[in-house]
Parts: structure tokens; sequence; C-alpha cells
């Protein structure tokens, strides 16, 4: 079941599809997590349709969580927050908000591990007066210690009651990916952690923001039906404004790759176990192999359909649960559709697969189910009809990541950062030329079913540790009789697969134990 | 300057939307808030086919609403089955079967999903304009010749035990459950869409009952065709009278029973496992929907002025005592009478009362006091210039579109109902505030923990 769909509020635009052309695109392109210095005026990318009646901005800063400093973490989004949600030098909070209100006008802020945004968007009736609101949101913004506050406490309310209390799926996700990246800039959670945030001042907001929210860290994104003047009125604000200067991020140290299986078994009372598995790549949008694995995570577990291997052979077949999908780049949904979220580049990125609670008793089943079939996808290769098939899919499914304007902003934007010219023409013009053969080759490079940090929220951490250790079968438990005798020929494989949990490595810890510090 | 121009014409984007607002100082009222042609058919069976030809090159969204809900399960023991064979639809047919059908889909590179809720069901596709021909075809097909075995079935209840069990750890869900269940006593609403957990624990057991399902309710009298995007009308009428037209009528009628007034305040409790904040939610008896009565119109216009974050009450409790970090109130659109949900997540457990008391002493302002004119106006405002900014996709106005016809069965009754929210005075407000907002008409939950490490409070 899935609710009402609430359109995204970032939106208006035409739909893009069959006619979408390669295009050629010019002006500037970032070097992949190298902020280039542009002491003359500023990056820029402009996306003009004259019709259309509302204008959208992305105010991308090259600046995350993974600048925050030592003990403040948290610090890049609850800066951002104060941009979006904080007033400006001349409005309160609570002002902007009535002022935007009749106008249905918004602005709002994303905040992950290499790049804020600033987002907005106004019925180009009201440019002159949403405007300067925006405008001064970012260049002049309030700081008022209220704000701070109530910002602050929202942020760590999300670590404390939202993703250790009540969000097992997410309490998950963020488990994997801390433990995928320990010692490393990408090892807090983008919103902080408790002790970071508790730390933090107003002033050491105000520095980080003066510091890092810099006219050379900034792509201000503009789209839609806006006037052709108003391009040079918001060079000129923004240049004026920022300060030059943005250290150039620091290069990221290379992840570590798990040994054997590195269980995260989080114990808290729960009904079901929610699974997160994965490990890093050494492989982003940029790079050739890229396109391939795109085909064959398709394959494998494309996000909310029923085309992926793990999709129809977990739930379809066995009804172990509601979903199963594997991604090979960071991933977040755009609200209620199945589609990613643009802005949230990476200069490294991690493969996984996401395994939606499972009922405790076929929980172990589920995770040798998991790695099961990616390692038959990485033993056998990809099958030459589901290549032909997905690749067939992503060709025309492709073009529905971006159907809005300011999707297809943010997109632009995001390729930039990867030093492409266009992500979403390089898929169209790409997988075509490519081949089983080179999906193959792909996946062996890259994939592997052994060495992987497992992410489990379930109800005896311990008990699940200890088994897997033992090396015991984990059979599915059938509620009804009828399954087929291929499926429950196929599970005595499953339940037998080999996991070689690295002990050492491995760990049973409750929910507070993520987050602190 | 580095600048990066990436011009539409390259990128084969057509000029958008025709918004048809456009003043300065707020839209005008009369103004056709959905401005987009509809055309309309009612098939020989029944089946109300709806048009929406929309600037969307090459793109097309399908979209059927089986006005099949929650609200029709009215037999013990049968909770969450109309959610339920919602997703015995993609099981397939002896035609297509569902592997068949998933290839099909995936050939088209098509997004396609189904959602369930109180009043309805609906089942949509984004994809290609050239698809629409064998989109009708296959999904005709299940809509007419669903098959599928009894293990297909059993399996299928236990993914939407997952699906249940994915939401259990959030505290809205159990409040929801919880509410629903306490200030209703027979009607349907009773239970939420998932329905309750003892009865998808037994929907292995009700295979014979789920072809009975199917026979009564997934039939053309019961059932809207919309299709939006790149599409010329008659072409789909024709489409659709092919594809759609031999499907048979059905004869089942339900009579939904009528809950009774509730005559006292119910208050529930929730302890909850795990650390959470203090939830606190009323629920107060409320309309039907309607665009022309004006009780639910009003209702939405107060929702905004009362609960939204220009309201009065949002500064207190959100940005000036900081007491809240989230504050919601409104109706939803129902066929029958159902619940206005005022809830609030509280920061610190000894506000509650406190917290409370601004919720009752809102309500009571907006029965003793007119609300502010130059309020009322924004709120107009903000609310006709919302609705028209979401309409940016085909899939979007299609969705939008969908909530209408399954209510209304009338494309144009989101014009009626801005119509509605423009007649409507403070004195208008004050009379729906006073006839809803009464205490004995309301339920009051409460979820709290007593393992809260911390409440994030002035860290």
């Amino acid at each position: 079941m899935t609710r009402w769909r609430t359109p995204a509020w970032v939106a208006l635009a035409c739909a893009v599809f069959l006619g979408m052309a390669s295009m050629a695109c010019s002006g500037s392109q970032r070097e992949s997590g190298n902020n280039p210095s542009t002491s003359a005026g500023i990056d820029m990318t402009l996306l003009p349709s004259k019709n259309s009646p509302i204008i959208y901005f992305r105010i991308l800063f090259h600046v995350g969580s993974q600048d925050d400093p030592a003990g403040k973490e948290g610090i890049t989004a609850l800066t951002a927050a104060l941009l979006a949600q904080g007033g400006t030098r001349s409005l309160t909070y609570s002002e902007v908000l009535q002022t935007l209100y009749p106008m249905a006008a918004r602005i709002d802020y994303q905040a992950d591990k290499e790049m804020v945004v600033v987002t907005g968007q106004c019925h180009r009736d009201h440019l002159d007066r949403y405007y300067p609101i925006l405008r001064d949101a970012v260049l002049k913004p309030r700081f008022d210690p209220a704000d701070f506050s109530r910002l602050r406490d929202e942020a760590v309310n999300y670590l404390v009651n939202g993703l250790r209390g009540n969000d097992d799926e997410n309490l998950g996700k963020w488990a994997l990916q801390l433990s995928l990246y320990p010692n490393h800039p990408y090892g807090h959670v983008d919103a902080g952690t408790v002790q970071g945030l508790k730390s933090m001042t107003l002033a050491d907001v105000q520095a980080h923001y003066r510091n890092r929210f810099t006219r050379d860290a900034l792509d201000l994104g503009l789209a839609g039906g806006y006037p052709g003047d108003f391009v040079g009125q918001l060079k000129q604000d923004f240049t004026a404004a920022l300060p030059e200067g943005n250290p150039s991020a620091a290069p990221l140290p290379s992840p570590k790759m798990p040994e054997g299986i590195e269980l995260v078994a989080v114990s808290k009372p729960c009904i079901a176990t929610a699974i997160s598995a994965g490990f890093p790549i050494d492989v982003t949008r940029r790079d050739d192999d890229w396109y391939a694995l795109l085909v064959a995570n398709s394959y494998l577990g494309e996000h909310r359909t029923f085309n992926g291997v793990l999709m129809n052979e977990l739930r379809g077949k066995r009804g172990l649960n509601y979903g199963d999908y594997s991604y090979g780049e960071n991933f977040i949904q755009e609200g209620g559709t199945t589609f990613p979220v643009p802005n949230i580049a990476r200069r490294q990125q991690y493969f996984s697969f996401w395994l939606r609670p499972i009922p405790h008793q076929n929980a172990l089943f589920g995770l040798r189910g998991g790695l099961y079939y990616l390692d038959k996808l990485v033993r056998d290769g990809i099958p030459e009809d589901g290549f032909q098939q997905t690749r067939s899919f992503l060709l025309t499914y492709s073009k529905l990541w971006a159907q809005s304007l300011d999707q297809r902003l943010g997109y632009l934007q995001d390729s930039k950062f990867y030093g492409i010219s266009d992500y979403l023409s390089e898929v169209q013009r790409r997988l075509p030329l490519l081949t089983k053969e080179q999906v193959d080759a792909a996946v062996r490079k890259h994939l592997q079913s052994k060495n992987l940090v497992v992410a489990m929220v379930t109800e005896d951490g311990s008990a699940s540790l200890q088994t897997l250790l033992s090396g015991k079968p984990t059979p599915i438990h059938y509620e009804s009789p009828g399954t087929p005798s291929d499926i429950l020929g196929e599970d005595q494989l499953i339940q037998k697969f080999p996991v070689a949990v690295n002990q050492q490595h491995s760990r049973v810890i409750t929910p507070a134990d993520l987050f602190e510090r | 300057m580095l600048g990066a121009f990436y011009s539409l014409a390259l990128l084969g984007l057509m000029s958008p939307l025709p918004l048809m607002l456009s003043s300065a100082s707020g839209p005008p009222q009369g103004a056709r808030v959905f401005p987009y042609p509809t055309h309309r058919k009612v098939l020989g069976n029944g089946l109300e086919v709806v048009v929406v030809p929309f600037d969307s090159p090459g793109l097309v969204a399908h979209w059927i609403i089986v006005r099949v809900g929650s609200r029709n399960e009215i037999e013990p023991g049968h909770s969450g089955f109309a959610h339920f064979f919602e997703h015995m639809m993609f099981r397939g047919t002896q035609k297509y079967s569902e592997e068949r059908y998933n290839a099909i889909i995936k050939q088209m590179g098509a997004d396609s999903n189904a959602f369930t809720s109180d009043d309805l069901t609906a089942y949509h596709i984004l994809a290609g304009s050239a698809s629409l021909p064998q989109i009708m075809e296959i999904e005709s097909d299940r809509f007419m010749n669903l098959h599928y075995e009894k293990e297909a079935f059993q399996k299928e209840a236990r993914a939407v035990l997952g699906e249940y069990n994915k939401n259990f750890s959030f505290p809205e869900s159990s409040i929801d459950e919880k509410l629903y269940d306490a200030a209703f006593q027979i009607h349907p609403y009773k239970h939420t869409t998932m329905g309750f957990l003892r009865d998808i624990e037994d929907m292995p057991n009700q295979y014979d009952y789920s072809l009975m399902f199917y026979d009564r309710y997934y039939r053309p009298e019961h059932c809207i065709l919309l299709v939006v995007g790149d599409v010329q009308p008659e072409e789909v009428f024709t489409l659709a009278e092919r594809s759609y037209g031999p499907w048979k009528r059905g004869s089942y009628t339900i009579r939904i029973p009528q809950e009774p007034p509730q005559t006292g305040e119910k208050q529930v409790r929730i302890d909850w496992k795990n650390p959470t904040l203090p939830y606190l939610t009323l629920g107060y008896h409320g309309p039907a929907f309607s665009v022309s009565d004006k009780d639910m119109p009003a209702l939405d216009l107060i929702s905004q002025l009362a609960f939204s974050e220009t309201s009065p009450l949002y500064r207190k409790l959100v940005l000036d005592d900081q007491l809240v970090d989230s504050l919601s109130g409104g109706a939803a659109d129902r066929r029958d009478p159902n619940l206005f949900v005022i809830s609030a997540r509280i920061k610190e457990p000894g506000a509650i009362a406190g917290v409370q008391a601004a919720l009752d002493a809102t309500l009571e302002d907006l029965k003793n006091h007119p609300v502010d004119p130059g309020r009322l106006d924004a709120t107009k405002s903000h609310m006709k210039y919302s609705f028209q900014m979401r309409l940016d996709t085909a899939d979007s106005v299609a969705s939008t579109l969908a909530h209408i016809l399954e209510l209304t069965s009338d494309p144009e009754a989101y014009n009626e109902l801005y119509r509605t929210y423009d007649s409507l005075s403070a004195a208008d407000l004050q009379e729906v505030a006073r006839k809803y907002f009464q205490k004995e008409h309301r339920t009051v939950v409460l979820l709290s923990s007593d393992k809260a490490p911390g409440n994030g409070k002035k860290p």
C-alpha cells in the first residue's frame, strides 16, 4: 500500500521522455571532488524554459558532512538548515513564512556527504517578491539563537528518537554506512552526532558558514520561466556577497574493504528484522564501468520495481517480506516516487542490497538469499535475455528520472560534479553500445558476495551472530504448503550458503551505541 | 564566471503548462484552478473513461481507479482485504502470467505501481504513449481475467504481513490504528487500510473469499479509467472500448453501516516500547467530502489557518516556545464522514498538558472569534497556487485528478471546490468550527514511552 502521492513541491515542468535527444553541453565541468577556484564570478547551471510559469533554484554548495570538523559533526547540515529555515537579517523565520505563504513559494534544503543545496521555487508572478527573501536567506542569514536551538533540537531528535527509536529500516541503512566508513569523512550521519550537535555553538555555525559557503564552492542552479535579465542580477548579487575561497575538499582515504562478513547486529524491540548489506566500490558515474554496473544492478534489484531478481525470488516466490532491492550508489528516494533525488553525488560510492523487514525466524534465510543471488550474478553473469530486457528497460526508464525541470537541473549539477557532460544523455549514449560481456566483466571486477558489512536491526542480535558463526543451515519456515519443488530445491542451497563471519570485526550493539559521537 | 547553459530544445523539452494564475496580488476569484480540458465518456458497461491531453511529449499516464478500499471491508475478519487484493492483481492471468506481465512492463521501461486507501484502489503506469495500446491490453486482461493459484495467494499474504512489519516501527502507524479503532464503532473506517494484524495473519486462509472479492468489486461500474498525457481523446476512447468494452457488469451492492454520533470523549494511551517523543493526537468526527457543501471546504481552510506553518499556534508551540517539533491538523477527503485529526509531537513530556491546552484554546478561538480576513485571503491564495504548482507532470495531474474522480466522477469538481473556497467567509468558518469541534465528539490518543533517553530539548 502506498499513500496518496503528494507531488514533490519542487517541480513544475514538462516531462522529458522519448523526445529527449543527446545534447552538447558547454560551460563548467568540475573535476570530480576538486572544486576549482573561480576567482572571477561564480559557477552557474542554467536551464531556461520561457513558457514555464515556475522558477526553480538549486543553490548548491560543494560542502558536506565530510567537511564537519571532528567533534562538530552535523555542522554543515545545521548551517544549511539555518539558511533555509532560519530567517534573514531583515525578516524573522516566522515573517519569512508569512511572506511566502500567499505565494505558496518555498525554501528548503538537502544535505549530504559532499554537497548541500538550498532549493527554492516560486510562480513567476512572484519572482520580484520571492527572490529577495531567498537571496537574503542564503547571503544574509539571520542566525538567530532561537532558530539555532530549534533546528539543533530537531537534529538531535532525529538521531535519538527517530533513527534509534522508530525507523528500523533507516537505522539499518545508517548502521551499514557508518560501518563501511570508520575513521573516514563519510563516517557519520549527515545530521551529525548527538555529542557533536550538543557541543556546537551558534558561533561555530557562523564561522563554518563564512569559511565553507563561499563563492568558489557555489554552483548556482536556475531553471524555468525566469526573465532574461534575471541571470545577471543573480550573478551580481551572489558574486558580491559571498567571500572567495573554498578549501578544496580533502582527499578521501580509501575505504577499508570488509574482510569476510562483518556483522553489525543492532538489538532492539521489533517485530521483524531489517537488513542492509554492502561494500565500498571504486566506481562512480564518471567511470566506463558504471554503465555496465547500472545494468547489472537493475537486473539484480531495481529499486521498488518487480524487475529485479531479489524482488522476484525473495518476495514474489517466497513471500519473505515487502521488498528487496540493490544499489550501485547511494540512493535516496524522492518523495512518494520510485526515483532517486539529485544532488547527493559522492566521490566514493558503495554497493548495497536492502531487504525490508523479514519475520525474525526467516531473517537469516533472507540474508543468505541476498548473498546467494548476488553470488549467482557474479558467478554466472547476467543472462542474455536479462541483459537485453534490462538495457531496454533502462533506456526508457531513465528518462523518467528527471521529469521536471527542477530534477533535470539537479541532474545537470551532478553531472558537473562527476566531470561528465550530462549523465542522462550518457546513459542514452552508452547503453546501446554495451555488451553482455562488458557487463559480466564489470560485475566480476567490482562486485562480490564474500566480503560485506551486514547491518541487521533485530530483536536478538547475539542469537543471530551465534547462529551464523555456528555455520548451521538457516532454513526458511513456510506457513503454508504448496511451494513448488524447484523453489524448495533452491531453498536447500540458500539455507546453507556459506557466510564466513569475521567474528573479530562483528559486533552486537544497541541503538544507543550509534550516533553518539 | 563559469556558466553552463542548457538548451531545452536540445533536450526535447516542450513548452509546458498553461497555468492560469497570473495576478501579482493573488489569483483572481473564479479562475479555473484545474486548467486542462477534460474529456469524459461512460462505456456501455458502466466504465467511466476520462482523458486529459497534456503537454508531455511521448509520455502517458494510465490509471485505473477502483472504488473499493478498506471502507468496503464490512465483514468481520476481513479488514485489510482491499489492500491485499491490490497485491494479488499483480499475480497474472492465463494469457499474461505474472512473469510475462512484468516482462512487458519492463520492456516498456514503465513505472508501474498501485496503492489502496480507505475508499479506493488505484493502479497506475507511466510509460511512452506508443505503449498505450499494449498497456490497455494487459491491464484490461487482468481486470477481467485475473487468475492465481492458492500457493501464490498464500505467498502474497506474507508479503502483506511484511508491509505491516515495515510500518510497525513508526509510532504514527500505531496511533492511526488505535485512533480509528476507538473513534468508530461500526463504520469500516474503524480499521486502517492495512487492517488489523489478526486479520492480516489470517489472510493465507482466505483464498475463496478473495475470489468472491474480485467478483464483487472488479467490475466496470466500480471503476474509472483515467489517461493523461500525449494522447488524442478519440483514440483513447476507441482503445478503451476495444479493450475494456467486453468487461461484464457485476451485481453486488454494498450497504455501509452508518456510524452513530459519538456521545462522549474517548481517551487512548499507547505505551511505546522504544524511545520516542510523546505524540498527542485529537480526532474529531467530521463531515464526508463534498465540493458544494461548505463544511469540508471550511475545514480545509481551518486546517491551514489554525495548523499550518503560518498559524499563530505553530508560531507559539514550534517557533517561540519550542515545545513541539511537529504540528498538523486536517480532515481527509472521504466518501463517508471521517475524522479531523490534529497531531503534535511534544519535545518535553512535562509539556503535554500545556500543549493540549493550547490546542483546545485554538479550537475555542475558532468557535468564538472570526478569523482575520487578511489571513483568510492569504490562505485562499496559498491553496490555489499550491494546487496549481504541483500539476507539473502527466503523472501528477493524473494523481491529483484520480482523487477527485473517485469521489465525484466529475473532472470539473476541483474548479467547483475552489469556487466554494472563494465563497467562504470568516463567519462560515466560525459556524463550522462550532459544529465539529465538540469535546464529546473527539478521541484523544497519547503515545509516549518511559524509555526516552533524551528529548533533544536544550542539549
